[in-house]
Formats: structure tokens, sequence, C-alpha cells
């Protein structure tokens, strides 16, 4: 089989952009999960993969926050690479995009959150060294020097996030042979595994909100969805 | 002494820059060194004074990157008076860490807590109607709130110094942050029935109703999974082998 390495440089530099924009320039939320899902999707010409992904990772994401000091889980690094992996599996099959493959996508790199925020750690080791230097430039006189150093320190996440991005993207096409092998009720129950996992973020997101009756507004509201999609078959059947 | 319109939004700009290095040693203390320097320039023609002025903001500072912007507006509204003469170098400081802290928490509260959970559920909530569109809206409503709150913060630092934050408290943000925490609730909670809905339309059968509930229900378990603290991963892997075996076997 042949690798696109059109995808991979894709997927490298957007996967990079949302890491630089996540951590360090703008934070215009141009890297959550719903919005850079959808974006690598677009640019992998399948914009339903990387909604879909995304959509899951921005509700089990929800209530992550960076407060103070403390690091979440990497959303921005799971929805990208996963949204790379599903879209890319979809066009190396040349198949349409459905909802087992996003499952594939969620599964590949869910993991991937924990690991983002491993790598984001030890880059703030590059960062604590511009700082010294920074300083030495200070007590040098070197003022411009000294602020400059600033900005490089958006270069590693760059390159590192937008690797791991990639690598996404690569196992979506190495797995494309594997995954036409698998059998039908498994890929059947690939497909109802998305809107499992779905249910289950959706209720990570409810506790994520902070809200002390949080759980009464979405009992509320899950509800009245429940009761409008029941009339809506009745009718339909009826 | 006057600094001109042109550097002061040379100033916001460079703060949008404010985490580029963030570190454990000194957190967000270059990224306001690199945003204060094109002001220090005008301030201090002289090198010494320049940067000495300079390093007392490579110190440590760390607080919320938006709300940042009203103690950048109010260390430069300091750092005109000490340029002038007017006051000591070391109110800059106090003013920094007396700020720095109450702010964080009320950004943390407000953006990453209320705001950015409110409108992500919402546009979430609204994928199946407007397909990668609600991508979109997210950035459009998100940024609405989010760039107007921190030029308007810049502005109130620069304009106030040391009255800012009884400014900000005046903005009321932890009621609107309990308002939109609802929001986001049923938001997540509405999404939850729609997606089982939808996807039970799809599957042709008597397997349809039986997925849309059997996810309802694997929804009510989770709640009450993670309120037990079962690892987040863990439930949804779960939730994926269970639906696995049910769509393979039924």
């Amino acid at each position: 089989m042949t690798v696109d390495l059109g995808q991979l440089a894709v997927a490298f530099a957007w996967g990079g952009f949302c890491a630089v924009e996540r951590r360090g320039f703008l934070q215009a939320m141009l890297s959550r999960p719903l919005v850079g899902g959808t974006v690598m999707g677009l640019l992998l010409g399948d914009v339903q993969a990387g909604l879909y992904v995304g959509l899951l990772f921005e509700l089990y994401h929800l209530g992550a926050a960076s407060l103070g000091a403390s690091r979440p889980e990497n959303d921005t690094l799971a929805a990208t690479a996963g949204a790379a992996f599903a879209a890319s599996l979809a066009r190396s099959n040349g198949a349409p995009s459905v909802p087992a493959l996003w499952s594939l996508g969620v599964l590949a790199c869910g993991g991937l959150g924990l690991l983002g925020r491993a790598v984001e750690r030890q880059l703030e080791r590059h960062a604590r060294a511009l700082a010294g230097k920074a300083e030495a430039s200070a007590e040098a006189g070197e003022l411009r020097r000294a602020v400059r150093q600033n900005l490089f320190g958006l270069w590693p996440f760059f390159v590192a996030f937008g690797a791991l991005t990639a690598l996404g993207s690569l196992a979506g096409q190495l797995a494309a042979p594997w995954e036409r092998s698998l059998p039908l009720p498994l890929l059947r129950g690939l497909a109802w595994a998305y809107p499992a996992m779905a249910s289950v973020a959706a209720a990570i997101a409810v506790r994520g909100a902070n809200d002390r009756r949080g759980h009464l507004y979405a009992a509320g509201a899950a509800g009245v969805v429940a009761v409008a999609a029941a009339v809506g078959f009745w009718r339909a059947a009826s | 002494m006057r600094i001109p319109r042109r550097v002061l939004w040379r100033v916001y700009w460079r703060s949008l820059f404010l985490q580029a290095a963030w570190n454990p040693q000194g957190m967000q203390n270059l990224g306001l060194a690199y945003a204060l320097y094109p002001a220090l320039e005008v301030l201090y023609p002289d090198e010494a004074a320049r940067s000495e002025a300079l390093r007392r903001h490579l110190t440590v500072f760390n607080t919320h990157p938006y709300v940042a912007a009203s103690i950048l507006g109010g260390v430069l509204h300091h750092e005109r008076r000490i340029a002038r003469g007017e006051e000591p170098p070391d109110r800059v400081v106090a003013f920094k860490a007396a700020l720095m802290g109450p702010l964080a928490a009320l950004g943390d509260g407000f953006f990453w807590l209320s705001l950015r959970p409110a409108v992500g559920a919402a546009c979430a909530g609204l994928v199946p109607w407007l397909g990668g569109w609600a991508a979109l809206l997210f950035v459009v409503l998100y940024n609405a709130v989010h760039l107007v709150l921190r030029a308007r913060f810049y502005r109130m630092g620069l304009l106030l110094g040391d009255g800012v934050l009884a400014a900000l408290g005046a903005e009321r943000l932890p009621v609107w942050g309990t308002r939109l925490r609802h929001v986001a609730a049923a938001c997540a909670g509405g999404l939850a029935a729609g997606l089982a809905a939808q996807f039970g339309a799809q599957q042709p059968g008597a397997g349809g109703p039986l997925l849309g509930a059997g996810c309802l229900l694997l929804g009510g378990v989770g709640y009450w999974a993670v309120g037990r603290r079962l690892p987040h991963n863990v439930l949804l892997f779960l939730a994926a082998g269970l639906a696995v075996a049910a769509g393979a076997f039924l």
C-alpha cells in the first residue's frame, strides 16, 4: 500500500497550529475538539468524520480546564488525531464516512489526551530554559533579545503536536486494509458504539458543567427531546 | 509621558502571546515582559531605567490569560506614573501581586468553567441540524464575548489602575457564569437524547428503539459512575465494548 504524504503534511500543519493556538497564542478556541476536529476532517476531505469525532471529544472534555499550573488531558491532540485517523481511514478505503469509522477514530486516539499532557510537561522544560536565557540577556542589557525568547516557546509545540497528529493520519492509512477485513457484525457493533460513547460523554459533560443542579437541567432537556422524538416516530409510523 | 495609541494597540496584540513560553518557574513572566516591552521603550528612553523596568516584570506572574489584559492595562497605568516620578516602582509590583490571584479565579470561573462549556455544549447540540457550521458558530459566539471583554478589560486597566478590581466586580461575571452552567448541562442532556434518537431512527427493524433506549440508559449509568469517580476513559471504553457486543450479537 502507498502512504499519502499530502495527508500527512496537512495533518501535521493543522495539528501543529492547533497546539500553538491552544497553548500560547490567542486561545480563540480554534483548537477546541469540535472546531479542530471539524477543520481537520474538512482538510482531509471528510468533514463528517472530523465533525463527529470532534463532537464526542468536545463533550468528553467539556468540563476540563487548565487552572493555575494544573494541566488537563490534551483534548486537542485527541480530537485532531482522532479526526485525522478516521478521515484518512475512510479515504484510503474509498468508503463513505460511517459511524463505525468514527468509533475507530475515537477508540484509537482517545488515550492521546494523556500522552499530550505528558508531552506538554516535557516541553515546559524547554520554556524554563528560555526564561533563564531571558533573565541572563536582561542582565547583560540585551533587552530585545530577552523579550524575544517568549516567541521561541511556540515552535516545539508546533513540531511535537504536528508530528503526533500526522501519526494519527498515518495510523488511519495503515489500518485501512485491516478495517476492510473486519466481519460485518463487528462493524455493526462499532456503529452502535458511537452513540453509546456519545451518551457517556454527554453524562461526563453534565458532571463537567460544574452545576449543582445540572442533573435536573440535563434530565429535563433529555426528557423533552426524547418525548419529541417518540412523537415523531409514532407519527411517521402511523 | 503619554503612550501613543499605536503602541497601546501593539501591547494589546502582543498580550495574545502571553502564554507562549509558559514555564513552571516564572509562569507567564516572559509573556508579560514581551507584551509590555514596546510601551517600556516609550516610557524609559534611558537604557538603564528601561532595563530595571523590564526586570521587575520578569518575576513570577500567572493569571487567567484573558483577564490578564486588565492587569496589563493597570501595569501601563502605573508605569506611566513611575516614569513621571509620581510613585515608587514597588507600587506596580504590589499591584500585580494583589490582582493576579483574584482575577485568575474570576477568569477561570467565567471563561473556562462557564462560557466555554455552555457555548461548546450548545453548538455540539446543534450539530444534527447545522452540521459543520456548528463549529463555525462556536468560534463566532465564543469570540464575540471573549474578544470584546478582553479589549474592555485592557481599557479598564489603563484608565482605572487600582480601581480595576472594583470595576470588574461590577461586571457580575459570577452571576452570568451560573446561568451559563445551567445552559451547558441542559444542552449536554438534550444532545445525548437527540443522538440516541437520531441513531435509533437510522437503525432498521426492532433494533432501533432498543439502541436508542440503551444509549440513554448508558448515559444515566455513566452519570452515576462519574459521580463514583470511575475514570472517564475506562467508562468510555466500557460503553464502547458493551455496544460492540450488543451490535454484534443482537
